[in-house]
């Protein structure tokens, strides 16, 4: 099976990902202040804003992963804790220990296991749709590989196959394109193109406004509070960017540019 | 547990403190494992003290001298010492080294409390509790290795059963609860594991050095295997192993049983810290000085061929000076290049014999490819995600790929 023939059980009509004034707090600072935002199905999304804008900890906090003072998180229209089976989660790269005894592939198998049973065996269609995210992200050759034995572009595809073997209609990636070489970068994004045209809804943590403004169709543009949110022609613009990063920098294209350094 | 000790080839005694130190170091290895890939060695080491004033209390309240009734006293300690830690762990208002430094020293210092206490009770010294400081395989009898066997093939079966969800857990917590694993409820489970383990084995290895138990298999495991499920079973075996064989050695010597133990265990980790395949600082340390000798060897044939495109052949000393390399390093590259037949001589005089001439452009081949590389690299459409290798460019990316970088070379500068 491959990976076109997914059903994408539809959300009728509803957003990908909606949060509804999500309010998360570390200690008693806000990280997340009342924060509305959607992520339409079928789209290629962006979190953007600066260090510090709670945008890891709004995907964290959708998922569970983190408790919220207030507010909820849809996934296509239902409560998110009660549909993870409909979303692939892609973590940052450091937050995993790459010394672990494991290898590329059982990174990828791990994908499966909640769509198979965290106690059943994986059966030969599992052991083909591994195959084949490994295909997809280039790391076929390296199936057999410790993971402490590749480099962070390589590490970055395996994360990525894991949650494309879990072949959910949503995929949220957290800092997927921090620290990788641009070969790897160009190709992760090519293939979340794929995934797109495939009619997946993907939502990326990402810092670099430059291919947001290329590549992306929608962006929430975050600090604390949501300072906009929509496609990306009306939304990554100087008014708000500046009022999101609070500099006055961004007055044309390449400055905005310059940003990805200021931030 | 009859028939098992009859077969072994030892007196009665030593068959039981045998493999009751068997059944020990393997539920302690595999164990173990789990704690130390969760990087939670310390917590163990907090445990296991903890038991110790587990121990004295179920002494105080039973008058029991028998291992089961102890050990219930000390998984229940152990137990008790595990909630503390993650309480004031999570409290947010210490550090967790410095929560397990807390808890490890308190606990310890009120089982010495105790022990002291029982002492002045009891005329007849502290009724064999001060074992439990460093250990003793020479009292262990067949039914406590009975108890002891029951409850590590449970704990063993607990993992081989949730063998796939700990592994999730253990490598990436987050991206396990994102799927729906109850990771919270798991680590409790890995955390009483690991207090099954250390009653298993603190009567034998004692309070103060069980910790060694859980880590010393783990890591010289890891050494050897790149794979959860083969560290798991090779920490086993290493556990049973240094476990017999210390318990054996004490027994023997008669000194106590936990320190011969951990010193057994300190050998096998450093042989496999150095010697491990691949992995090995030994191991390692070689192959970093053959690359580096390959380099410092083929950087000299270069300049032996630059000086021989430049002039009449030079000799040693002349090409110390051209090429600027100190000459013991040129020494010894030279003697590298004459004993593979790629230097010719001429009295003083240095140039290469046909085979030298011929590594000499397979050298500089790479370098071009090396520069065709950095410089065209990108324009390459590589198919997956290998990458180049600078030592071997050509097989890290294929024939057929270096020979479209020296196109593209080619291409460029015409």
């Amino acid at each position: 099976m491959s990976a076109d023939e997914v059903p994408l059980h539809s959300g009728g009509g509803a957003p990908a990902l909606e949060v509804r004034r999500l309010t998360v707090s570390y200690e008693t600072r806000p990280v997340l202040w009342d924060v509305d935002a959607s992520f339409p199905t079928g789209a290629l999304s962006a979190i953007v804003g600066p260090n510090g804008a709670g945008k890891s900890t709004l995907l964290r906090a959708a998922l569970g992963l983190i408790p919220a003072d207030a507010g909820q998180a849809l996934v296509q229209g239902h409560p998110a804790r009660a549909a993870l089976d409909r979303v692939a989660f892609v973590p940052q790269r450091d937050a995993v220990d790459w010394d672990f005894p494991i290898t590329v592939r059982e990174v990828v198998e791990m994908g499966r296991y909640p769509v198979r049973g965290w106690l059943r065996r994986l059966t030969g269609e599992d052991r083909a749709i591994v195959d084949d995210a490994l295909e997809r992200v280039g790391m076929g050759p390296f199936a057999r590989r410790q993971i402490g034995r590749l480099s962070g572009g390589q590490r970055q595809r395996v994360f990525i196959a894991r949650a494309l073997a879990r072949q959910a209609p949503v995929m949220l990636l957290d800092e997927p394109f921090a620290g990788i070489d641009a070969r790897t970068e160009a190709t992760l994004l090519e293939l979340l193109r794929e995934l797109r045209a495939e009619g997946r809804s993907i939502v990326v943590v990402h810092h670099d406004l430059g291919t947001v403004r290329a590549s992306f169709d929608w962006a929430l543009v975050l600090n604390v509070r949501a300072v906009a949110c929509g496609p990306v022609s009306e939304v990554i613009v100087p008014q708000t960017l500046r009022r999101a990063y609070g500099t006055d920098a961004v007055e044309d294209g390449a400055e905005a540019e310059e940003l990805r350094w200021v931030r | 547990m009859g028939p098992l000790i009859d077969a072994l080839p030892f007196s009665y005694t030593v068959s039981v403190i045998a493999l009751g130190a068997a059944v020990l170091g393997l539920t302690a290895g595999v164990l173990g494992t789990l704690a130390v890939l969760r990087q939670r060695t310390l917590v163990g080491d907090a445990l296991a003290h903890a038991t110790l004033p587990g121990v004295c209390v179920a002494f105080i309240a039973t008058g029991a001298k028998d291992a089961s009734t102890l050990l219930i006293g000390a998984g229940a300690f152990g137990l008790i010492g595990a909630l503390l830690v993650v309480g004031l762990e999570r409290s947010g208002r210490t550090r967790p080294d410095a929560a397990i430094g807390v808890m490890l020293s308190s606990f310890f210092a009120l089982g010495i409390v105790l022990l002291t206490y029982i002492g002045s009770l009891n005329e007849s010294g502290q009724a064999g509790l001060e074992s439990y400081l460093f250990g003793q395989a020479a009292g262990l009898v067949e039914r406590d290795v009975t108890i002891m066997a029951a409850l590590g093939l449970g704990a063993l079966a607990v993992v081989a059963a949730l063998f796939r969800p700990l592994k999730a857990t253990l490598f990436d917590a987050d991206h396990a609860a994102a799927g729906g694993l109850p990771v919270r409820a798991l680590e409790v489970v890995m955390t009483a594991l690991l207090v099954v383990a250390i009653v298993i084995g603190v009567r034998t290895v004692g309070a103060i050095l069980m910790v060694a138990m859980l880590v010393v298999p783990a890591a010289a495991a890891r050494q050897l295997t790149g794979r959860l499920a083969g560290v798991l079973v090779l920490a086993g075996l290493i556990g049973a192993t240094v476990g017999v064989t210390g318990a054996l050695l004490s027994a023997q010597s008669g000194l106590p049983t936990g320190p011969v133990i951990v010193l057994v265990g300190f050998l096998v980790v450093l042989a496999c810290l150095l010697l491990a395949p691949g992995r090995g600082v030994l191991w390692r340390a070689r192959k970093l000085a053959r690359d580096r000798r390959r380099l410092l060897v083929e950087g000299v044939l270069i300049d032996l061929e630059t000086a021989l495109h430049g002039g009449p052949p030079p000799t040693q000393r002349e090409l110390a000076l051209a090429s600027g390399r100190p000459r013991r390093a040129l020494r010894r590259a030279l003697r590298d290049l004459e004993r593979t037949g790629a230097l010719a001589r001429d009295g003083e005089r240095i140039y290469l014999s046909e085979s030298g001439a011929a590594s000499v452009h397979a050298v500089l081949e790479r370098r071009d490819l090396w520069s065709a590389w950095l410089e065209h690299g990108w324009r390459l459409e590589l198919p997956d995600a290998r990458e180049p290798d600078p030592r071997d460019l050509r097989a890290s990316l294929g024939d057929e790929h270096a020979d479209r970088l020296r196109a593209l070379a080619a291409e460029a500068r015409s």
